[in-house]
């Protein structure tokens, strides 16, 4: 009995969380001016068709957008994941006397958030003539030191017979870093990699505020734009979130288990 | 053969480790070099430029005055300042409980045997992929007050008269919290879920023999077993909450008023609706220093709970 109240919960539940995203879909499907408010409106299929989402495909940047957030988050994600690396492999497999210094600086960044040097950061940005650009926006994403403290605990994990051994053979450092710390390491990759590509596609405040041109915009800033523009109805301003939210849902659904492990790592460390 | 040479680089590794050796070092921070040069220009740099920006008259232009504390003294005779940060703080206080409750309450549920089990968890956790325009954007028309299904649901269970729930100053923050807490809780499970998988089963056995019921055996072990997780997750929420912008600035603009404004929708406006670059940087390190706090607050407790 108590099970099956339980189960009854969960599913309820469930289908609390996901009422918002479906019946944002229902919306974008109805033509320009109709609403999803009774019980009729929800069961009403007739009139479904995707004349909004050619309208708003048509007549805004906003596939732009999605190939700009892509862009920048792979770049972000890949140049992150070697830097993070390449740091990783020194702290823990070079023995080096300063190493405890130069772990706290690194370690420092987690303490303040860039929410916090917005205005530094747009004037640094701006001496770089890099504002309106997307290297504005991939550039300070590479300062998370959190990939560093989690590679840098699976690095420690590869054991010193294989880092020796290597030595022995002439290996350099960077050999030893590239066939051997890389590979064995590569599951942990993925993870933080999933991890910090979620940050980069969903970042908002700083390219809301870094980009100013309406082509170079990724997508979570570029979405608000629509809110100003007047001739944007209910249905199409649905649309656009929709058009923004699926591919992250089908991305999700295939790689939900790779997905969950790297944000529980991510977070759980963190 | 094998072994003395195994030897010798041994104790050539002890000896390294001795003297400081600047080849040895410089090779070692060569492969710091990728990171720390990103990290030094757009981390911090921008830090102690802002704190020497906070002292001056700045413009979108560039600096025009060294004014000493003057902005400083500006901010804090400010009342806007105090009822701004008190928001931010508000906000955790609303947030932070509620999305902590409801995602261990989550946890516990997915950690049962249910029907369904993958399926029901990854509905939690979906929301959490989206980006904030997205979410504000979805609860935006939720939370409309004439054609919102929020205000229809509650009609059905007879609401007398439309909530609105985006232009009431008594709902706003409540409407803002909602969204917030069904985007972020699918996180807060998660975290959850892999800290109830390191809890020892046999714990639960032995409880069950000793005729512990199930509120019991919750108090006593779940919960202690979750302490560490919880700490994280507290402190986590807490900056989280504190760095609220994305949800007031879609989906209310700071509104009714100005009753929504934040810390930092306070420095985005100061600094780029007003050009008043100096005085946000001002802002800023107050920001800053509340950060700091707040870590070494968390530091104190991790560390004496290891110790």
């Amino acid at each position: 009995m108590n099970k099956v109240l339980l189960n009854i919960i969960a599913v309820v539940l469930a289908l609390l969380f996901i009422f918002p995203l479906v019946w944002m879909l229902l919306v974008s499907l109805k033509p320009d001016g109709v609403s999803v408010y009774s019980l009729a409106d929800w069961v009403n299929w007739s009139d479904l068709n995707v004349d909004n989402y050619v309208k708003v495909v048509r007549d805004s940047p906003i596939l732009r957008w999605t190939w700009n957030s892509l862009v920048i988050g792979v770049l972000t994600t890949v140049i992150s994941i070697l830097v993070s690396s390449l740091a990783a492999f020194s702290f823990s497999k070079l023995p080096f006397r300063t190493r405890g210094i130069f772990y706290l600086v690194i370690v420092s960044g987690l303490l303040i958030p860039t929410e916090a040097i917005l205005i530094p950061l747009y004037e640094t940005s701006l001496h770089l003539k890099l504002i309106d650009n997307m290297w504005a926006i991939i550039l300070p994403g590479l300062t998370n030191p959190i990939g560093i403290l989690l590679l840098k605990q699976f690095m420690d994990g590869v054991p010193k017979d294989y880092i020796e051994a290597a030595q022995i053979d002439g290996s350099r450092n960077f050999r030893l870093w590239w066939s051997i710390c890389l590979p064995l390491t590569r599951s942990a990759m993925v993870s933080v990699g999933i991890f910090f590509f979620i940050l980069s596609w969903n970042n908002f405040l700083w390219p809301y505020l870094s980009i100013t041109s309406e082509e170079n915009m990724i997508l979570s800033a570029g979405l608000p734009t629509f809110l100003s523009n007047n001739t944007m109805s209910l249905n199409l301003i649905m649309t656009a979130s929709a058009i923004a939210a699926i591919p992250t849902i089908i991305v999700f659904i295939l790689l939900q288990r790779h997905i969950v492990q790297g944000v529980s790592m991510s977070g759980v460390k963190g | 053969m094998e072994t003395k040479l195994r030897e010798g680089k041994g104790s050539a590794a002890l000896r390294r480790s001795e003297p400081l050796r600047l080849r040895t070092e410089l090779k070692a921070i060569l492969y710091l070099i990728p990171f720390l040069v990103p990290f030094a220009v757009f981390y911090l740099w921008p830090v102690l430029r802002g704190a020497w920006m906070s002292l001056h008259v700045w413009g979108i232009q560039g600096m025009e005055k060294y004014v000493a504390f003057a902005n400083y003294k500006k901010l804090l005779t400010n009342s806007d300042f105090y009822t701004y940060l008190w928001h931010s703080f508000y906000f955790v206080l609303l947030c932070a409980p509620t999305v902590i409750i409801l995602g261990l309450a989550l946890a516990l549920i997915i950690n049962q045997n249910i029907w369904l089990r993958t399926l029901i968890r990854s509905a939690f956790f979906l929301p959490y992929v989206l980006s904030v325009s997205v979410i504000s954007f979805i609860w935006l028309r939720l939370f409309d007050a004439k054609n919102g299904p929020v205000n229809a649901f509650l009609h059905l269970f007879g609401l007398p008269a439309d909530i609105h729930w985006l232009t009431d100053h008594r709902f706003v923050w409540w409407a803002i919290t909602i969204a917030t807490d069904w985007w972020t809780v699918g996180f807060v499970m998660v975290l959850f879920l892999a800290g109830l998988q390191e809890i020892p089963a046999d714990h639960y056995e032995a409880a069950k023999i000793d005729g512990a019921n199930a509120w019991e055996r919750f108090w006593h072990i779940t919960l202690p077993g979750l302490s560490r997780v919880m700490k994280i997750q507290i402190f986590y929420q807490i900056i989280a909450c504190l760095k609220l912008f994305g949800q007031v600035q879609i989906m209310t603009g700071g509104g009714p008023g100005d009753s929504t404004n934040t810390m930092i929708r306070y420095i985005y406006v100061t600094g780029f609706k007003k050009d008043m670059f100096g005085l946000a940087s001002a802002q800023s390190m107050v920001f800053c220093v509340i950060m700091l706090l707040i870590a070494v607050i968390q530091f104190k407790i991790t560390d004496r709970s290891n110790g």
